[in-house]
């Protein structure tokens, strides 16, 4: 793409067109009566013999004056041509959240389809050293191998789906700034202005296809477990900043409807839909009628997951033994002993034997008891220690386990640990817990039910299958499989192999919608909803251009003058005007 | 009548007061007038003696000759003639050429010879050359009493010959005052006027636009005549080469007027007043 040092010197084009007119002014045809024509027949019949074809009658030294002045003018802008050798890296990023699909007038107007064109254009009028694309969703990704033409950046945008509830766009210019080395040109294309009132991204060009509009959108969807029922929690949101807006919904649960209405949300208001189901009830859906962004007008939500642990109590003393259950039962997460047991409560000091159950074992040793009162250390990124409030509590345990030979420290006070826990050799927890209950508070706090919900909750973590049946788009889903590989079928029907490379399978969904997990022969279900608020409100959205690339003194280094050129050119053109003018008798 | 062609008939008139017809020889023979013509007439002055013949008017017997001599000698008085001027003007359009003087040319040329005439005690008849040749009103009287001109005529001269000739009195001078702007055989016309004539001038009365080509450039030529249009680049070859073509019209009207005994006399328009001179070199006018 050529490049201007001095633009403003095109004005001297006004010349070209004064030059037209005085050539044909001068040249128009001058009415002229004559006595007779008798005397111009030589002239007649040598016109009528074969200048037909130059009808302006425009000398050829016009033409030449013509291009001698395009030429100069050209030459007074001091034109500029990048060179192969000065073309720079380009990275650009793709905003590839949901809102990049909003349009209401058609899949042509929306943001993504606008940017697309707007990068083909630039493709096409500029060349680049190499191009490299990066995908913004919640992590930046690097889309394809680096490319050098718009045919094979549009190949690449296949991937640009916009399906993702989040364009962290920082973290993927510093990644493009990371990829393209510190000559690269970076290009955003966005749906929104760039953060702040004054942009300066060094060598950034922000280009922003958004734009404002109204949109109703599910931003919160939830199915939890309550009781033996499930409740079912919908909040809708009217993301107009100035009108209200009738919000029509029908929740379906395969051909059954549950329910039909209408909402009416004042501006920027939201409203929430709860809906009490049975346990048993399958997959329900609910839909908004059409508006701007279709992804956010329809939630899928699964019955919610229970998960329960089968739990043998051994503990010998029966008071505690009492305690325990009364604990355990309060949970909810305990399941009747149908099979092998999958946690044993004991007050042995070994490890129960023949079993893959987790541990836990209260040490009750009454010799030499020590009240701690704290403070108390906790580990509180552990899942036994979420929730724990030891302020005003009595642990008393028994003396003789001074030293942590039980593992890893979760509870203790000062150096004497009070709850501890270890991974034995087949992967199993054994817990340890000192606590003589009797001379402690402990078990009259809220923290003892606490205690042992989260010992459930982890186990039932550790168990097969999903911990949750419904996520939202961009959280990862963590499944727990036997298994070394298990298959995922996506929403679209397409399906994926997942090889396991530590305990369980991580995985980030990228559309919204059913997912099943295939393990031997167990399937499980889980689905994801875009439910983002930030994607639905569309009133940020915004169209234009920020940003330059490099200043003009950076372009000069980028451009070799080619001036010389355009002055070689004029002066070729001039020698051929004298020549003519000196040479052709007079026709000029 | 157009008030600029009287005013130029007036103008003529003023300037033909200083010149006189040169009557040729030739032109001093015909009918009776108030001029000695060449031949024997009835005039009071003597030219000559020779033998009587049979038939002669015994009258002019000088008895005092036939006394001394005793033969009969008639004496020989001179002829008195009146010479004749026929003005054939040329009156097609080309001669009133827009932004030209040419029709004022024309006609204070006229008024010119005519009044040149009347100093040289000469007869004068004016034609106007256009849908055949007709007098001009009022052509015996002075000029300025002249009327009836109108240059709107399409017709070429030869054309008017053929349509209704004029009436030229034998033995009378003949000036054709014209352009001579049209495609014809020059001696087709001179023959005609030659024939019983005294003497011929054909005047070419151009205008510089008809002498000099337009200047550089694009132009549409009209016919002033038959309203034809050409559209020409006019550069210097193409100037050259109308000049060329003039010179050699130009040429065969003098070669053709050397032929039948005529003068040709080019006059511009423009340059009248200094072009008379050429009208005395060519014997057609004397001072008065």
């Amino acid at each position: 793409m050529p490049f201007l040092t001095y633009p403003l010197a095109l004005l001297a084009a006004a010349a070209i067109p004064a030059l037209a007119a005085i050539y044909i002014l001068r040249n128009r045809y001058r009415r002229r009566q004559v006595s007779s024509l008798m005397l111009w027949e030589f002239a007649v019949l040598s016109r009528e013999g074969g200048a037909k074809v130059n009808k302006l009658q425009l000398p050829l030294v016009f033409f030449l004056e013509l291009l001698a002045l395009a030429l100069l003018v050209t030459a007074a802008t001091g034109p500029r041509w990048q060179l192969p050798a000065h073309a720079r890296p380009l990275v650009v990023i793709f905003d590839d959240s949901a809102s990049m699909l909003a349009s209401s007038g058609g899949a042509a107007n929306a943001p993504r389809a606008r940017a697309a064109v707007a990068l083909d254009d630039l493709l096409k009028s500029r060349k680049f050293l190499s191009i490299r694309l990066v995908l913004a969703g919640p992590k930046p990704r690097v889309l394809a191998s680096a490319v050098v033409t718009a045919p094979e950046v549009r190949e690449s945008l296949g991937q640009w789906t916009c399906q993702a509830p989040d364009a962290a766009l920082d973290a993927a210019i510093a990644l493009a700034n990371d990829l393209g080395g510190p000559q690269s040109q970076l290009l955003v294309l966005t749906d929104h202005a760039p953060p702040g009132t004054e942009f300066s991204g060094d060598r950034i060009q922000w280009w922003a296809f958004g734009t404002a509009q109204p949109n109703l959108a599910f931003v919160n969807a939830t199915r939890t477990t309550h009781g033996d029922a499930d409740r079912v929690l919908l909040e809708v949101a009217n993301f107009s900043a100035t009108a209200s807006a009738s919000a029509a919904y029908r929740i379906t649960s395969g051909s059954n409807l549950l329910r039909s209405a209408t909402l009416n949300l004042e501006p920027r208001a939201r409203q929430r839909l709860i809906l009490n189901l049975p346990a048993n009830t399958p997959a329900i859906e609910a839909v908004l009628a059409d508006d701007a962004l279709a992804a956010d007008n329809r939630v899928t939500l699964l019955p919610a997951v229970r998960k329960r642990i089968r739990v043998q109590n051994s503990l010998e003393d029966v008071a505690l033994r009492t305690l325990v259950d009364k604990a355990l039962d309060s949970t909810g997460l305990r399941s009747s002993l149908s099979a092998a047991p999958e946690l044993i409560l004991h007050n042995a000091r070994v490890t129960p034997a023949g079993t893959n159950a987790w541990g836990f074992r209260i040490l009750a040793d009454t010799n030499n008891a020590t009240s701690h009162t704290g403070p108390f250390i906790v580990d509180t990124a552990h899942p036994l220690a979420r929730g724990l409030a030891l302020d005003g509590v009595v642990w008393t345990t028994g003396a003789g386990q001074g030293t942590n030979q039980f593992g890893l420290p979760i509870v203790t006070a000062g150096n004497t640990p009070l709850l501890t826990t270890q991974t034995d050799a087949l992967g199993r927890e054994q817990v340890t817990m000192h606590l003589l209950p009797d001379l402690s508070t402990f078990t009259a706090t809220p923290n003892w039910p606490i205690l042992f919900w989260n010992l459930l909750t982890w186990r039932a973590r550790e168990t097969p299958g999903v911990m949750e049946s419904n996520y939202r788009l961009g959280s990862e889903v963590a499944i727990r499989s036997l298994t070394n590989t298990v298959q995922l079928l996506l929403p679209g029907g397409a399906s994926r192999t997942l090889t396991k490379s530590a305990e369980e399978f991580i995985l980030e969904p990228e559309t919204p919608g059913l997912y099943t997990v295939v393990a031997g022969v167990s399937r499980w279900q889980f689905a994801v909803n875009l439910l983002s608020p930030e994607e639905s409100d569309l009133n940020t959205a915004k169209t234009g251009k920020w940003g330059e690339w490099e200043k003009p003194e950076e372009t000069r280094r980028e451009y070799a003058s080619v001036l010389w050129l355009f002055v070689l050119g004029a002066l070729v053109v001039m020698v051929s005007h004298l020549f003519l003018v000196t040479h052709s008798k007079g026709r000029v | 009548m157009n008030p600029p062609f009287r005013e130029s008939l007036l103008s003529g008139e003023a300037l033909g007061q200083r010149y006189a017809l040169a009557v040729p020889q030739t032109a001093l023979a015909g009918a009776t007038g108030n001029q000695l013509g060449r031949r024997a007439g009835t005039s009071i002055d003597f030219q000559d003696y020779r033998e009587y013949q049979p038939g002669d008017d015994l009258r002019t017997i000088d008895w005092n000759v036939f006394a001394r001599t005793d033969r009969l000698t008639i004496k020989l008085f001179r002829e008195e003639v009146n010479p004749h001027l026929d003005l054939l003007l040329d009156a097609s359009r080309s001669m009133d050429l827009e932004a030209t003087p040419k029709a004022a040319a024309l006609l204070r040329l006229a008024a010119l010879l005519a009044t040149a005439a009347e100093n040289a005690r000469c007869t004068h008849a004016t034609w106007l050359a256009s849908d055949g040749f007709l007098r001009v009103a009022n052509d015996t009287l002075l000029p300025s009493a002249w009327e009836g001109f109108n240059f709107a005529s399409r017709q070429p001269l030869d054309e008017a010959f053929a349509i209704l000739p004029p009436r030229l009195r034998r033995l009378g001078i003949r000036v054709l005052v014209s352009d001579l702007m049209w495609p014809v055989d020059p001696l087709a016309i001179l023959r005609r006027l030659a024939d019983g004539a005294a003497a011929v001038f054909v005047v070419q009365l151009l205008s510089q636009a008809d002498t000099e080509p337009p200047e550089h450039g694009n132009v549409q030529l009209v016919d002033s005549e038959s309203g034809e249009e050409r559209e020409i680049f006019v550069d210097a070859t193409v100037a050259a080469q109308y000049r060329d073509a003039l010179a050699r019209h130009r040429e065969s009207w003098d070669t053709a007027c050397r032929q039948t005994g005529a003068r040709f006399v080019p006059l511009v328009a423009e340059k009248l007043d200094t072009s008379l001179p050429a009208l005395e070199e060519a014997q057609l006018l004397v001072p008065a």
